[in-house]
């Protein structure tokens, strides 16, 4: 049977007097469990997950912007094929996360860039460009460790910037420009230890996922269904626990140069379908031994694919074969259970054949 | 006498401080550490037809880099009225500057002073201005910034070495004292909307690291001019004044000059790397795979041989992961000859422009002949295609100095031959 210790601050009470009022959050990262030991090469049950609450969400422009905050966190910041622990420092007081989404549609926009500005009485309190970054329970979002000043009241500014990638559909003329929002923050130290903390003594380190959190207000960062890909679904491959889905659809979106059949590449994380984004990705199309395409799938937004990697071929043939080949892992940093899947901590993820039926 | 601890490191500090703050017990401060040195009075028929002209008039380093006045003030200025200026206002500012030029010699130990117009200024008049002045109301340069617009109708820039002289003319401008250096001087007949302050030079940024943004463990080095930790404008990599001067129109002898306000940001540029990533992302990676940036960059001598890299982004872009500022700028800041188009003459400063904190800033000035190549420069440094080149380089991330700077103002203005530098119609005689 699967025992579960469920923490909450106040489980910790008897240590915050020893260690006195100043070092509150030292305390609290006294609680976390270490990094698992033995994690296998592929996305794992974390050790622990913490549980987040909402600061409040805002609207500017092509954008909606959430923010919310928890404990803060150790990640891992990837930055090309280094793959880094970021440690919990002794002033910080929160992790900061923030979802950025279209109001429209609801999809969740990866790859806008983020900075966050939080100030106090018209004084500066911090500001950042926060990273990317990919989570079980909630996905692909933005997010930081911050110090605070103590409770109170802050203002947040979230600059969203224009989105990086090639958008195409309905999508081709919108998200060009950047937007600012602000979302007053109320932050006390006692909220803050109510957020839930949950700690996983067998299950950490084993193979799996905590399941994805669902909050009202924030759109979840789900890739679709494969049934619900727009095109001809030809096949799926997984590497290091990113799952490659291929779909070719008949004509090519606008937004998108060139004639032909356009290969659409939906990467989603195994086990909860997150949307893996921000990777460099090739792929070589053969048939009959002969190489008929052969170059890059762009990183591409689209309301009805989602956010994938797109190629235009001359045509797709019964017995073609597809192979996928990641150059770039996922550039985005991970919490605990995905450092070390899609490329992350052991490296390397291994090309995926997809023959087209 | 010696004072209390009277060091050149608390010296400087008093002084940069009494700039900052403007008040005349600053001013007193200042005075009674200075005052050994007279500051030289001028002629005002003895001055360079350029308002800009400052190579002939202020330090060199050993390799004929320009060293930059120590400290900088740059007070934006509104009319009172709508419509254009009267006669007047021309008169009473005619007499400021005629009153400036006699109390301060033209140079590092006495005053550089200029004074630029905006488009919004040019505004008032209903002839527009001539086709060789390009204007532009300025505009948001990249896609993750929002930055406030000046729109104030002109800048006043004052420039010493001398933090005295630099401040006593500020007061007497401002109204708050009669004289300057024993001249006296009107003060001036437009308000006062923002006024910004700053420094650079070695020593300075290494005196002021205790500002916000900058980390608890004292980086900045006591070499470094700027408080990123490396020398800038060198010789070979900056335009000459000859060539960002406008040279046909009414305004030949002027040019254009645009002013960002930028917040840095640097805990995760000295926590997160080391040097030689630094030079990284300052430079090109280049520059670090063959070790030509020691310390502050004075390796470099006149040139920091940026062109040597321009072509390398894309190839560095997908082995490293990152790109170089420099090298990222420099592809557009050259013309068909290969010269430098844009006469950069940033400083910093501890301003927080819209509160009384202490955060580390960059006023970024720069001039060229037309606004329109500052903007090119400023996309080119955007590293926009090379995020498509590979996702390891971010809008932000990897990408040069993005990172640790946040652009919170900038204004586009002309700066007219010092003929017509009082109040100009867009089409003076």
């Amino acid at each position: 049977m699967k025992r579960r210790a469920l923490l909450r601050a106040g489980a910790l009470a008897g240590s915050l007097s020893l260690a006195g009022c100043s070092s509150l959050v030292e305390t609290r990262t006294v609680g976390v469990p270490p990094i698992p030991e033995d994690r296998p090469n592929g996305i794992y049950h974390p050790s622990h997950v913490e549980g987040m609450a909402m600061a409040g969400t805002a609207t500017s422009g092509d954008y909606a912007v959430g923010l919310f905050y928890s404990y803060p966190h150790r990640f891992w910041n990837v930055n090309g094929g280094d793959t880094s622990l970021t440690d919990i420092e002794s002033d910080d007081a929160v992790h900061l996360m923030a979802s950025v989404w279209d109001p429209e549609t609801e999809t969740v926009l990866p790859e806008t860039g983020l900075s966050l500005e939080i100030s106090r009485d018209g004084s500066l309190v911090s500001q950042e460009a926060i990273y990317p970054m990919l989570s079980q329970p909630m996905g692909f979002h933005y997010g930081a460790n911050f110090g605070l000043e103590g409770d109170g009241t802050y203002a947040v500014r979230l600059s969203v910037g224009a989105v990086s990638t090639r958008r195409t559909g309905a999508f081709a003329d919108r998200f060009a420009d950047p937007a600012t929002v602000e979302i007053p923050f109320e932050y006390s130290e006692a909220a803050k230890n109510e957020i839930s903390f949950e700690r996983f003594d067998d299950e950490a380190a084993t193979p799996g996922a905590v399941d994805p959190m669902s909050m009202e207000m924030l759109p979840d960062a789900f890739a679709p269904l494969e049934s619900n890909l727009p095109g001809t679904v030809l096949g799926s491959g997984t590497s290091n626990d990113a799952r490659l889905v291929v779909t070719a659809l008949e004509s090519v979106p606008a937004g998108v140069d060139g004639d032909g059949t356009y290969l659409a590449v939906s990467a989603r994380t195994r086990y909860n379908r997150m949307v893996i984004p921000a990777m460099g990705l090739s792929g070589t199309l053969t048939r009959d031994g002969e190489t008929v395409y052969d170059g890059a799938f762009d990183r591409t937004l689209d309301p009805d694919i989602g956010y994938h990697y797109g190629a235009v071929v001359d045509g797709v043939e019964s017995g073609d074969a597809l192979t996928l080949s990641v150059g770039v892992q996922p550039q985005t940093a991970r919490h605990e259970g995905y450092e070390t899947a899609f490329g992350g901590l052991m490296g390397g993820m291994p090309d995926v054949t997809v023959p087209v039926p | 006498m010696p004072l209390d601890g009277d060091t050149d490191r608390s010296r400087r500090d008093v002084l940069k401080a009494a700039v900052a703050l403007g008040g005349a017990s600053a001013l007193s401060a200042c005075l009674d550490r200075t005052a050994d040195d007279p500051v030289p009075t001028g002629d005002p028929n003895d001055k360079p037809a350029r308002q800009y002209a400052w190579r002939e008039y202020v330090r060199h380093d050993d390799h004929g880099n320009t060293q930059l006045p120590s400290h900088q003030i740059l007070l934006y200025l509104t009319l009172d009225a709508d419509g254009p200026p009267s006669a007047d206002q021309r008169d009473a500012l005619a007499e400021t500057f005629d009153a400036l030029d006699r109390a301060y010699a033209w140079s590092h130990e006495g005053l550089l002073h200029s004074i630029a117009y905006s488009p919004a200024y040019f505004g008032r008049f209903d002839a527009p201005l001539p086709d060789s002045v390009d204007l532009p109301e300025p505009t948001a340069l990249s896609p993750f910034e929002s930055p406030t617009f000046d729109r104030q109708d002109a800048l006043l820039h004052l420039a010493s070495d001398r933090p005295d002289a630099l401040l006593e003319a500020d007061r007497a401008l401002r109204g708050e004292r009669d004289a300057a250096n024993g001249v006296s001087i009107p003060s001036l007949p437009l308000t006062v909307d923002s006024r910004r302050t700053g420094f650079v030079g070695a020593g300075l940024p290494a005196q002021h690291q205790d500002a916000a943004g900058i980390p608890d463990s004292n980086p900045v080095p006591e070499a470094s001019p700027l408080f990123m930790g490396f020398e800038a404008g060198f010789r070979g990599n900056q335009a000459t004044e000859d060539y960002v001067t406008i040279d046909d129109g009414p305004f030949a002898g002027g040019t254009t000059k645009v002013v960002a306000n930028l917040r840095q940001r640097l805990d995760d540029w000295y926590e997160e790397q080391t040097h030689e990533e630094r030079v990284m992302e300052m430079f090109s990676p280049g520059h670090a795979a063959e070790g030509l940036v020691e310390g502050t960059g004075d390796s470099l001598g006149s040139d920091s041989d940026i062109d040597r890299f321009v072509d390398d982004l894309e190839a560095d872009a997908r082995e490293y992961g990152r790109v170089g500022h420099a090298q990222k700028a420099a592809r557009a800041n050259r013309d068909a000859d290969g010269n430098v188009r844009l006469l950069r003459r940033h400083f910093e400063s501890t301003d927080d422009i819209g509160s009384d904190q202490r955060v580390a800033s960059l006023h970024f000035p720069s001039l060229q002949r037309r606004i329109s190549e500052f903007e090119a420069v400023r996309r080119a440094m955007n590293g926009t295609d090379l995020t498509e080149v590979t996702p390891a380089v971010r809008q932000r991330v990897n990408n040069g100095i993005l990172e640790y700077i946040f652009v919170r103002r900038r204004g586009n203005f002309l700066v007219p031959p010092r003929r017509h530098r009082v109040l100009p119609a867009p089409r003076p005689e």
